[in-house]
């Protein structure tokens, strides 16, 4: 599992150094500029980002002939999923991380730009709620329609998961009143659901890849 | 005999395609190195991803070191190396990064082996995979795959492409891993030269079916190839004969025995017989 979960990070990492940098110079702006609406895309950009970054490391086994290799290392399929799945939590949360000192640093000199500061709960929640409903769909979906369809999976399995998060955001807006403790319950309800299918996925993508011939 | 890997009747169709892998049944025993020859799409990528499960196969049996490998298996995948014609590694990786992922899969892998080879074989650790030269690449693989101390070396066509300089460095690697008693190779290739110099069997696939199994000893001072007139042929009796090919003005026929074939037919020319040769009858003429 340690050697996979290098793997990915040397996959990942030529791409995650330069989204970085578009990150730090894009954070320097928006710390700067005090617009709630450039901290809202910071926020999504940079933890769905990252998510996309982090989850397009399935495919980089395919340009060569280590995909296949992977499978004769003494580590069982489900550890190679295991460790795409763990991947993509890692890079959400430097996504994640990313958005907290962006929001930090802007409060801490500007003030909270937002109306009521548990509307930032409910961004990173909606951010990590559509980044675990990426990984959830994708992965799956990836070792399904094959390694050469990846590009428009993932950009099937984005919108899908823009369009789930707008679903439940619309139904806890009709089901819970718009207090404190609806949004709270809205967050959560927008937490679980991804997680749920988060971890579902996981059984379901390692059951289709041990299906799979190389 | 005890044998480090035995197929037993292997099958697995691809119905897209049509190709079939019928029947596969070899061994390769202890010590040895048994070369696997075919032309290109006779099978033999399809018979080791059966034995390395990268395929499922539909019936039959594959056993290695005794018992059948199943997925869970990892600790027998620790006494496997592995190696594929062209690209096995990411292009993105360098040598020191590979050694790096390596060590964290396998048990036993041994850094400092890891990079005497890469000193032997003058590959730069910290240059991307990209910047590798073919040769190069096949010499990485060839490095890891013996980093961890394995039993037996899978090596599909892990020598075609290469200069025969690189080629001839390669096959000393391999002569000298199976000078361990307890290693074996099994060694994928179309370059007949190869096999020729390393090998202690030769298993030929065609079109899915193994149609001739031996040792390179029997090949090379029994098997023969017996240049027939017309007359010569039609009197030859068919238990005699393995294989023939009609050429302009004779026909050659592959006899198990060269010497009892010429005991037998006195005036037909008899000669040695190379792999290549072999391939070709077996391949391309008529079996009997």
């Amino acid at each position: 599992m340690k050697g996979l979960m290098r793997n990915n990070f040397f996959a990942v990492c030529a791409n995650a150094k330069v989204f970085s940098i578009f990150m730090l110079v894009f954070g320097i702006f928006s710390v700067a500029v005090v617009s709630q609406s450039l901290q809202i895309g910071y926020v999504l950009i940079g933890i769905i980002g990252f998510s996309v970054n982090g989850i397009f490391v399935a495919k980089n086994g395919f340009g060569s002939k280590w995909g296949k290799y992977k499978l004769t290392l003494p580590v069982k399929r489900a550890d190679i999923v295991k460790s795409l799945f763990w991947n993509q939590i890692i890079w959400m949360l430097a996504g994640t991380a990313f958005g907290g000192i962006e929001i930090g640093l802007s409060t801490l000199l500007h003030g909270c730009a937002f109306d009521f500061p548990i509307d930032i709960l409910s961004l990173f929640t909606m951010g990590i709620s559509i980044s675990l409903f990426l990984g959830a769909l994708f992965l799956p979906l990836f070792y399904l329609g094959g390694e050469e369809r990846c590009e428009v999976l993932l950009v099937i399995a984005l919108l899908c998961a823009f369009g789930f998060d707008f679903v439940i955001i619309s139904v806890c807006n009709e089901l819970f009143d718009p207090g404190v403790i609806g949004i709270l319950l809205g967050n959560l309800v927008l937490l679980v659901c991804p997680l749920l299918a988060f971890a579902l996925s996981y059984p379901v993508t390692v059951g289709i890849f041990k299906r799979k011939e190389y | 005999m005890e044998h480090i890997l035995q197929l037993e009747q292997v099958s697995k169709a691809f119905p897209k395609s049509g190709f079939r892998l019928d029947n596969v049944s070899f061994s390769l025993p202890y010590g040895a190195i048994l070369g696997f020859v075919g032309e290109n799409g006779a099978g033999k990528t399809t018979t080791i991803g059966c034995i390395l499960n990268t395929v499922a196969k539909d019936s039959g049996t594959v056993k290695l070191f005794g018992r059948e490998m199943r997925d869970a298996d990892t600790d027998m995948r620790e006494k496997i190396g592995v190696v594929y014609d062209g690209d096995n590694f990411p292009a993105y990786l360098t040598a020191k990064q590979l050694a790096k992922i390596l060590e964290g899969v396998y048990s036993q892998w041994d850094q400092p082996l890891f990079e005497r080879y890469l000193r032997e074989f003058h590959l730069p650790s910290g240059q991307k995979i990209k910047h590798y030269s073919r040769g190069m690449t096949m010499k990485l693989a060839m490095a890891a795959a013996l980093a961890h101390h394995p039993q037996l070396l899978i090596l599909d066509e892990a020598t075609s492409g290469l200069d025969p300089i690189m080629r001839d460095e390669i096959l000393d690697v391999f002569l000298d891993f199976v000078q361990e008693e307890n290693h074996s190779i099994l060694l994928s290739s179309h370059i007949t030269s190869d096999l020729e110099k390393v090998a202690d069997y030769i298993a030929f696939i065609h079109d899915g079916k193994l149609i001739l199994t031996a040792s390179k000893n029997d090949l090379a001072y029994r098997y023969a190839v017996m240049r027939c007139r017309e007359s010569q042929f039609l009197a030859l009796e068919p238990q005699d004969m393995i294989a023939y090919r009609k050429r302009d003005f004779q026909t050659d026929v592959l006899v198990r025995d060269g010497k009892e074939a010429q005991r037998k037919y006195k005036d037909a020319v008899v000669d040695h017989v190379s792999v290549d040769e072999i391939m070709l009858l077996l391949v391309k003429g008529e079996r009997v």
